[in-house]
């Protein structure tokens, strides 16, 4: 379970301060699938940097499944972030000239004590579960770009974690490999993952059953999806 | 690519290391073994100019100065000590040998009777005069190889005459290739004669160039040493031992000058060694700098997935390290490789007996230095990398 109070980020920068996050407030249950929106420079990446611990908050509270984060080291977080959680990126961040299974493979390097034998089986049971099985051992750089994403999100879930963070999963792909992708996330949510996602495309925002939406570092709303649908059923903006 | 050129330091450092320990075991062993050619029980006297204090003076004839103590009284007393079982006495000079048309540079080697047995010549055909040769000037001598070949080609010389400074000598016997006697040397130009012709006929000398002594090995060395200085003192009426003649020196007196002269060599060597050792670490920090920047993504990458400071420290010191392991190992395998052709170079056209050495300790030296190094000029860069924000690094292009 995700809790925000008050959440602010600042950012100083030759004596500017930029207000980020400017006092957010929710609460993320475990299993949702939530969508986080909001115009560009509106905070949302800010917002997941702190979510997913790799920022600190400037002030405001954050607890994650039970542990504040102002009681945790940079060692501590290191650790919650191997073991809790999955990152997905806009521009993949493979390791171009290591193997698919390579790149899956690495969260499991920085948790000790998994033998050989397990951290194989999680690996090709993650690269078969995005449907990659045959490119196992292709070098990364050398897959089309729904590809890559696929093969983030074989390594964002290579560690079973309780949440995977998605900051525009979708943003470098075509309609269809995007589609693809969101197809995967939707099915790691029904398999019982809370999902975060950041997107601005309100195709996307769609596969999600919440969407919270920021403006200048603010909450806008906050609204299951099924809400923000006409009485025709349209997706509204 | 880019690689190999930075490790270039590594490998010329470990190469010149690898190659200075090797060709100087390869040195040192073959300095021993023609040093302990000699024998143990040998004892050298050079005649000096007297009152030195230092303990290694040059010979005499050296400094210009002619020292005409070393006689055959000195002989006679010397070999009356019951420790000393012989004395061996030499005078050489240098001049054309002639047979026929032929004529050849030689070094021609007076020599007396002790001689031929307390140093270790060997001859591959005839005889050796005796000491009624020496005492009749019987002009018969034995001759190098080259010598034999320069002057007779391929014909017999046994039995022929030749001419030195326009005597007549017979050739009584041809001297094998000696490669194992520091005082004999290389014997393929020399020509031996009996040291009363050399010094009275050839030169008109009564006294020889150098003494050595053999002992009986029962005895002491310190004792032998201190009876042939008070026996030469006394034949040579010197009573202050700072004035003395001559200068005795050992087996170990060589060996421990030898050993100076090696030592100061090889920390000269090795200082040039450890300059490009440096200068191969900075390069490797260099590199490593560069690649922990082009790296920034997969560091902010690594940090996302859990990598922790020490990981990302660790990471890329193993880099480091593995890096100039690697340089090392390739420069253990060059220096062995250009030892190895020094020694191939060396007996094929050297002439003389020279071993191939790779000591254990100079290879893992090399391991350790080149892993220590990669160690030391990584922290930088490693820490760098360690302290990398993970954001800015996830969106650095
Ligand atoms: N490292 C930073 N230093 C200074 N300002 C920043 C930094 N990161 C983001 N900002 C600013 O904070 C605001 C929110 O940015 P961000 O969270 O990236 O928005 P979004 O992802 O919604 O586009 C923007 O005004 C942006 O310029
Ligand atoms: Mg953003």
């Amino acid at each position: 379970m995700i809790i925000v109070k008050d959440l602010v980020k600042n950012y100083v920068d030759d004596g500017t301060v930029t207000a980020a996050l400017a006092g957010v407030t929710f609460t993320i249950n475990d299993g949702e699938f939530v969508a986080i929106m909001g115009p560009s420079g509106s905070g949302k990446s800010t917002l997941l940097n702190v979510l997913s611990f790799l920022d600190r908050p400037t002030s405001g509270e954050y607890s994650f499944n039970g542990k504040e984060i102002e009681e945790l080291n940079d060692q501590d977080l290191a650790r919650v972030r191997n073991k809790q959680m999955g990152f997905v990126f806009q521009s993949f961040n493979l390791l171009s000239r290591a193997t698919v299974y390579d790149n899956v493979e690495m969260p499991l390097l920085y948790e000790a004590g998994i033998p050989v034998s397990k951290r194989k089986a999680l690996v090709e049971k993650a690269i078969a579960s995005v449907g990659l099985t045959e490119k196992i051992a292709a070098e990364a750089g050398s897959l089309s770009g729904g590809q890559k994403q696929r093969v983030a999100i074989a390594r964002a879930l290579v560690n079973s974690p309780a949440v995977i963070f998605a900051d525009e999963p979708t943003g470098n792909l075509d309609s269809a490999s995007g589609a693809q992708v969101m197809q995967i996330l939707s099915d790691l949510h029904r398999a019982g993952h809370t999902v975060i996602l950041v997107t601005h495309e309100t195709y996307t925002a769609e596969f999600s059953n919440r969407i919270i939406r920021l403006r200048d570092g603010r909450l806008e709303s906050d609204a299951p999806v099924a809400k923000q649908r006409d009485g025709a059923g349209q997706f509204f903006k | 690519m880019r690689t190999f050129l930075t490790m270039l330091g590594i490998i010329i450092g470990i190469t010149s290391v690898i190659l200075l320990m090797s060709l100087g075991q390869s040195a040192q062993d073959y300095i021993l073994a023609q040093v302990q050619g000699i024998g143990s029980n040998l004892i050298i006297i050079n005649p000096t100019a007297s009152s030195s204090s230092s303990k290694f003076q040059p010979p005499s004839a050296v400094l210009g100065v002619i020292i005409k103590t070393l006689r055959d009284n000195d002989i006679a007393a010397l070999k009356r000590e019951p420790a000393i079982s012989a004395v061996a006495a030499e005078v050489r000079g240098i001049s054309r040998a002639v047979y026929g048309n032929n004529d050849t540079a030689v070094t021609y080697v007076g020599v007396n009777t002790d001689f031929i047995t307390a140093v270790n010549i060997t001859t591959s055909r005839g005889v050796w005069f005796d000491q009624n040769d020496i005492d009749s000037l019987n002009h018969v001598a034995l001759i190098g190889k080259n010598v034999a070949k320069n002057l007779f080609g391929s014909a017999d010389p046994i039995g022929k005459s030749i001419r030195i400074k326009n005597l007549p000598f017979q050739v009584i016997g041809l001297l094998s290739t000696n490669k194992g006697s520091l005082f004999a040397g290389d014997l393929s130009d020399v020509v031996i004669m009996p040291s009363s012709v050399a010094q009275k006929q050839l030169q008109g000398i009564d006294y020889y160039s150098v003494f050595i002594v053999k002992y009986n090995d029962r005895y002491d060395l310190n004792f032998v040493k201190s009876r042939i200085t008070e026996v030469l003192m006394t034949d040579h009426g010197i009573t202050d031992p700072n004035k003395a003649d001559f200068q005795i020196s050992t087996q170990d007196d060589l060996l421990s000058i030898l050993g100076n002269i090696t030592s100061i060599l090889s920390i000269f060597l090795t200082s040039i060694a450890a300059i490009s050792l440096v200068v191969g670490g900075i390069g490797i920090m260099n590199i490593m700098l560069v690649s922990v920047i082009e790296r920034t993504k997969e560091i902010g990458l690594r940090k996302a997935v859990g990598a922790t400071n020490s990981d990302i420290r660790l990471q890329f010191l193993c880099e480091s390290v593995i890096l100039t392991f690697f340089g090392g190992a390739i420069g253990i395998a060059l220096g062995a490789g250009l030892s190895y052709l020094a020694y191939v170079v060396v007996n094929k056209f050297g002439g003389i007996v020279w071993s191939f050495a790779l000591p254990l300790n100079a290879v893992l030296l090399a391991v350790i230095v080149s892993s220590f190094i990669g160690l030391v000029f990584g922290i930088y860069p490693a820490g760098k990398a360690a302290k990398k924000n993970p954001i800015e690094a996830l969106h650095y292009e």
